[in-house]
């Protein structure tokens, strides 16, 4: 009973980020409904049943991606401070799309029939430790290639944010 | 909660994110728009990774992937902004149709 109703208020969360990062004027309302989004989404991923996955969600979005928007948004102050008149036609038409999209999908859900799992799932089948078995073993290449795209990325970043010296 | 209503919230929080990256001029407001619709799909593999897979730690590696590029991602998002923002002045998505340098 407790459960289902910690359960709606994460569901109730993440829809609340997720309309405020949409329709937000100011950019700094945006970024913090979608931090709101995202601690809802964790505690969501709890219920899905990995604690793992909710507390990297944790500590990489909103610790991480999050304090790197804020302080993007300060560096770039000017339509921080003045949102621009947004268009009329263009918000609608933005709105009318995702309704549209949202319609579509709910459709081919309804109709779509998904399967049980087959057999009975092995004792340790949500243990962290077989995250870390399959991360070294089985998606061995997936993880190191994340590393060096990780890496390519730090990088890129510090090429092109760097402040160019003046060549004489 | 059943699976069903898993992947319509997932389906909820793209659309919403859809609509911010269309609506929003701010360039760091698509960003946050792109990030919503990661975080769908993050979600969609968490859901079926709980009702239907047999194993389900590979579903968790998957989002934990998802999550590492979306750090990479946002990285080159922001420097991209920063640089536009000091030659430009500005970070409208009105304005701005060209990365040439």
């Amino acid at each position: 009973m407790i459960e289902q109703a910690v359960l709606y208020l994460f569901v109730g969360l993440v829809l609340l980020g997720g309309l405020m990062a949409a329709f937000a004027r100011q950019v700094l309302y945006a970024i913090i409904g979608l931090g709101v989004a995202l601690l809802g989404l964790s505690g969501v991923f709890l219920f899905l049943g990995s604690p793992f996955v909710a507390a990297m969600q944790l500590l990489i979005y909103i610790g991480g991606i999050t304090v790197a928007i804020v302080f993007a948004m300060m560096l770039s102050i000017s339509m921080a401070v003045q949102p621009p008149q947004s268009h009329r036609g263009k918000s609608a038409l933005a709105v009318v799309a995702g309704a549209l999209f949202f319609a579509a999908v709910f459709v081919a859900m309804r109709g779509a029939e998904f399967p049980s799992p087959a057999g009975a799932l092995p004792a340790d089948a949500w243990a962290i430790s077989r995250i870390g078995h399959l991360l070294l073993n089985a998606y061995n290449v997936v993880f190191e290639t994340l590393s060096v795209v990780l890496l390519l990325a730090i990088v890129g970043a510090i090429l092109i944010a760097r402040r160019e010296r003046k060549t004489a | 909660m059943t699976l069903e209503s898993y992947l319509a919230l997932g389906l909820a929080l793209f659309s919403l994110g859809l609509v911010a990256a269309l609506s929003q001029r701010n360039l760091i407001a698509v960003l946050i728009g792109i990030e919503l619709m990661m975080n769908a799909a993050s979600l969609n593999f968490m859901a079926f990774n709980r009702y239907v897979v047999e194993d389900p730690a590979v579903g968790q590696v998957f989002v934990l992937i998802i999550i590492g590029l979306a750090a990479a991602e946002v990285a080159i998002f922001l420097s991209i902004i920063l640089r536009l923002y000091r030659q430009r002045r500005e970070i409208d998505s009105e304005h701005i149709t060209t990365l040439k340098g």
